[in-house]
């Protein structure tokens, strides 16, 4: 174990460097699009490989901190490899390579539209990305914290049209409303301790107040990057913008950063303060709230991208009611519910994110097939894409928590932690367990409904337009990706009583707990109220005794089969247009669900507005900025000259539009630096 | 191993007995509505007459039209093999956890819906989607019973809460009646009756799936939702009226659970269909009311949980 936890730290920064080269690399060769996406990837995957392999090490390995001084005093450069960041190192990893390759046939969509940015972007977001689970010091946090949420920015706005940049512009803002309540939270902790170092905020028990507060802003911050309700009007635009290897990092990977932060703020760094009871208890109805809505306005949605960004809201719901009762127990000082409530929201949290990137892949060679995310022109693709198809009904099973799949495997814990609050609770917590409990089965049953919906409308019956009739399936590395994440799916499901107890272990040790008992040879168990299921035994009977009727007819039944009948359609002539199209599904839910739609138009609009107030924010600073006075004005000239330059400097290297995204990050980042500076 | 034995028994029992009961049923039904009506053995000269007829899909139809009769039928097995039936516990302990049989009942219910898209016709489409929406209605009603029952019995193993509930040592009886009825009114709804669905008339009802389906697919599917109708009532007997049922596992006590529990389950049966026999067909706007109705009491057995009356 001692030369894994040696070796975990280079492998890291050899993994890091690979990515900040691979960016460079796609950059400097973007006028050769072949090459810039050859180098990029490439690079992309061997760094993703070796953090993969960080990830492994750390989720199985103790926790270890590593100090590195950089020159600002106040800020050394502080990496915690524990089983929590090792699981995010693996969910983000995994699914880096399998967009990486993936990208390399479905880039073929984005000729000439930038595929050296595209190539530079994506090594430094997922390079950011796994900087911000690992580094341990609040500075460095918002730092790679913001590298992440603009190059995902770019990443969003890649198509330049007037829908992407729109959505892209909406997410930039809710990035910042989130960023500026961390930061909040952090410079008040830093404050109080004089330092930017976690360790040194996981010691300092603070005023209950203050640590309240510290909770709430980070919550909410991080909320807003996770997607919750009322902070997810971001994501049904952002997420259908980028390119699908890209969603599906977003989805999959990205908004997961924003539970992370929850849990690591409220469970592990604020661990000395205590916890109170309300804060599991508000993590918990936002969760409740996200996974209804998020699925009851998944189904009004006929773009299948759009609807599978309302599903991660859903899903983030599902994980935040794992972790609301995390805080639930801690609150109660009963450390078997908090482990066990927090191991089913981070078990979740790997499906949600394997079974999404599935799904967001599979639109994605939809969309690349077809050239249409509207699920109205589709129909009848399973003849022409079975991989696809295939691929995609098993994410849609395991997204809808059919079991014996992974999806069902963790809801089954979070129901039983939710019973174990209960259990032991007083009046209040049964109370919002119960109504959880209920949300979750609506939850369930809303999105088996949307599945059947956007499986059944996309890929069965007959073709509905000369694009769906012309599908071919997808080259052989998209199909790849999609068979290595449908085969992760089957695994996390039927192999629960090896996966749950890693879980667990991540669980507990963020908690800080003993280690709880969830699994028993070939049973999972919920140790606080003895129940038991077991998936891989129910995989076997289900195959077994679908079998059994399969080869009965198969073999007894005599009367022959006959599959080129037109539909009987109850003695009518059939018609194409008579079929089932995504609208009729939306119809009958939102008959009988129309409140929860008129709340929609009311938060929706609520984003419109603080749009609006940003932009004439943004006129009003302009307006002022040119009425300024003399120092004002020094300080803009040669901020401007500064840019100038680097734009020039950026121009020599290649005279692509990539330059102005380069210099915005420069930008950002060194205004953030020069503000936390001032600030401390 | 007796309890594999017991599991292989009832299942193939039920299987046997299956056809009998919705003959029954809609023997019943005739004589309520004074017509001669078909003898009580007709469907399983049915099934065997469907049996031997031409297997005909649609031609735009995929392989989820042709793997959804076995997969219905095979995953009722499963639930068969779980659920307590002869029994006070399971013979399966880990297929009978509440929420696996909760979402257990998804899985063909996904499928149900998806073939009726997959074959094509308008007419199944609009009954798949009705499937669902049922689903939708009901399960937050279930669950919420379930969440009552299995925290006063302090499991959520059907065969667990059934022997705490058999046993009369539940902490508040009161409560438990109360989930118990709306959990009973859920179920009824799932069983796919008057007067909210008539599984063997109008086409865009739970039948209408059903109308691209023919020869042994049929049969199968046809099996598959009377095995449901059997399993839904038996899950609701051994969770609420487990009395009877065999707490040791003695041939005599077996002996005494079969009986017991066909008479109730011909008793359940009977009330059911003269119930769906009194009513009339409600539109199905309308069924989004009553679910709410039967929601509203299984939230007054939750106060009263809370309340701990």
């Amino acid at each position: 174990m001692d030369i894994l936890n040696l070796s975990i730290p280079s492998i890291f920064s050899l993994s890091a460097i690979l990515s900040v080269v691979g960016a460079l690399l796609a950059l400097v060769t973007g006028r050769s699009e072949g090459l810039s996406k050859g180098l990029a990837s490439v690079f992309g995957i061997l760094a993703s490989c070796a953090m993969l392999g960080v990830g492994v090490g750390s989720l199985l390995g103790s926790a270890s901190l590593i100090s590195i001084p950089t020159p600002f005093a106040f800020a050394s450069f502080s990496l915690l490899f524990n089983p929590l960041a090792g699981l995010l190192l693996v969910v983000i990893n995994l699914l880096a390579i399998l967009a990486w390759i993936y990208g390399t046939s479905y880039l073929a969509e984005y000729k000439g539209k930038g595929i050296g940015p595209i190539g530079f972007f994506m090594n430094l977001f997922v390079v950011s990305m796994n900087f911000v689970v690992t580094v341990d010091n609040a500075f460095w946090f918002l730092v790679f914290f913001e590298l992440m949420s603009l190059s995902s920015y770019f990443l969003v706005i890649i198509e330049q049209d007037e829908k992407s940049t729109k959505g892209g512009f909406l997410y930039l803002i809710m990035a910042h409303v989130g960023f500026m309540m961390i930061m909040i939270a952090f410079f008040i902790m830093a404050g109080i301790t004089g330092s930017f170092e976690f360790e040194v905020f996981r010691n300092t028990p603070f005023v209950p107040a203050i640590a309240s507060v510290i909770f709430l802003l980070t919550f909410l911050g991080f909320g807003c990057k996770a997607g919750m309700v009322p902070f997810h009007s971001w994501l049904p635009q952002a997420h259908p913008a980028a390119p699908s290897h890209v969603s599906a990092l977003m989805s999959g990977g990205m908004i997961k950063i924003g539970v992370f932060g929850i849990v690591k703020i409220g469970l592990d760094v604020l661990a000395a303060s205590g916890c109170e009871l309300w804060w599991g208890i508000l993590v918990l109805t936002i969760g409740a709230i996200s996974s209804v809505l998020g699925v009851a306005y998944a189904l009004a949605e006929h773009d299948i991208k759009r609807l599978l960004a309302y599903h991660s809201v859903e899903n983030i719901g599902i994980i935040l009611l794992g972790v609301g009762i995390g805080f639930i127990g801690i609150a109660l000082e009963q450390p078997l519910i908090a482990a066990l409530g927090l191991m089913a929201g981070m078990y979740h949290l790997l499906n949600h994110a394997v079974f999404k990137a599935l799904l967001f892949l599979g639109a994605g060679a939809v969309l690349y097939s077809t050239h249409t995310r509207d699920m109205e022109k589709m129909g009848g693709l399973i003849r022409a894409m079975p991989v696809t198809a295939m691929c995609f009904l098993l994410g849609s099973l395991a997204i809808s928590a059919i079991p014996p799949l992974n999806g069902f495997v963790s809801e089954w814990f979070t129901y039983q932690a939710l019973f174990d609050a209960a259990f032991r609770g007083d009046a209040v917590i049964q109370l919002f367990a119960g109504f959880a409990a209920v949300s979750l089965a609506l939850t369930g049953a809303l999105a088996v409904t949307c599945f059947v919906k956007a499986y059944g409308v996309t890929f069965l019956g007959a073709s509905r337009s000369d694009a769906a009739r012309k599908a071919k399936e997808v080259p052989a590395p998209m199909k790849l990706s999609m068979v290595v994440l449908a085969f992760v799916c089957v695994l996390l499901g039927v192999g629960a009583p090896l996966v749950a107890p890693l879980m667990q272990t991540v669980a507990s040790t963020t908690l800080a707990v003993g280690p709880v008992a969830v699994a028993h040879n070939t049973l999972v168990v919920n140790p606080e109220m003895g129940s038991i299921i077991s998936t891989p035994l129910l995989a076997v009977l289900l195959i077994g005794l679908i079998l059994v009727p399969l080869l009965i007819r198969m073999v007894f039944a005599r009367g022959g089969v006959d599959s080129t009948k037109e539909p009987w359609a109850c003695g009518y002539q059939h018609e194409a247009g008579m079929s089932m199209i995504a609208t009729s599904f939306g119809a009958d839910v939102q008959m009988f669900m129309r409140p929860l739609y008129r709340l929609r138009s009311v938060v929706s609009h609520q984003a419109t507005r603080l749009v609006v107030l940003f932009e004439r924010a943004t006129k009003g600073a302009e307006a002022a900025e040119t009425q300024g006075i003399q120092d004002d004005r020094y300080l803009a000239d040669s901020t401007g000259a500064f840019v100038d330059w680097l734009g020039h400097q950026a121009k020599k290297i290649e005279g692509g539009n990539y330059r102005v995204y380069l210099v915005y990050i420069v930008v950002a980042l060194l205004v953030f630096l020069s503000m936390s500076v001032l600030a401390y | 191993m007796i309890e594999i034995l017991i599991a292989c028994v009832q299942t193939l029992l039920l299987v046997a007995l299956t056809p009998l009961v919705s003959g029954v049923g809609r023997f019943m039904r005739a004589k309520m509505h004074t017509r001669k009506g078909p003898p009580i053995l007709q469907d399983y000269y049915d099934l065997a007459k469907l049996f031997k007829r031409q297997d005909i899909h649609t031609k735009d139809s995929s392989f989820v039209h042709r793997l959804m009769p076995p997969l219905f039928l095979g995953t009722m097995l499963v639930l068969a093999l779980g659920m307590p039936m002869l029994t006070r516990l399971s013979p399966v302990p880990f297929l009978a956890d509440v929420i696996l049989i909760i979402y257990l009942l998804a899985l063909p219910r996904f499928f149900f819906a998806l073939s009726a898209i997959d074959s094509g016709s308008s007419y199944a489409g609009v009954g798949g989607i009705r499937e669902l929406m049922v689903g939708v209605l009901v399960e937050p009603s279930m669950m919420l019973a379930l969440f009552v029952a299995a925290l006063s019995a302090g499991s959520t193993n059907v065969g667990v809460m059934g022997a705490t509930i058999g046993s009369l040592s539940v902490a508040h009886p009161v409560t438990i009646i109360i989930v118990g009825f709306a959990f009973a009114l859920a179920c009824y709804v799932e069983l796919g009756k008057l007067p909210y669905d008539l599984a063997e008339a109008e086409q865009e009802l739970q039948e209408g799936p059903l109308s691209e389906y023919s020869g042994p697919s049929l049969a199968m599917v046809k099996m598959a939702m009377s095995l449901k109708q059997i399993l839904v009532v038996s899950w609701f007997i051994a969770i609420f009226l487990p009395f009877g049922s065999a707490v040791e596992l003695t041939v005599v006590a077996l002996a005494i659970g079969l009986v017991v529990y066909l008479v109730k389950l011909a008793l359940i049966f009977f009330i059911c269909s003269v119930f769906e026999n009194a009513v009339s067909r409600v539109r199905f706007k309308l069924l989004g009311r009553q679910t709410w109705a039967v929601f509203g009491i299984a939230v007054f057995g939750f106060v009263f949980w809370i309340l701990g009356i």
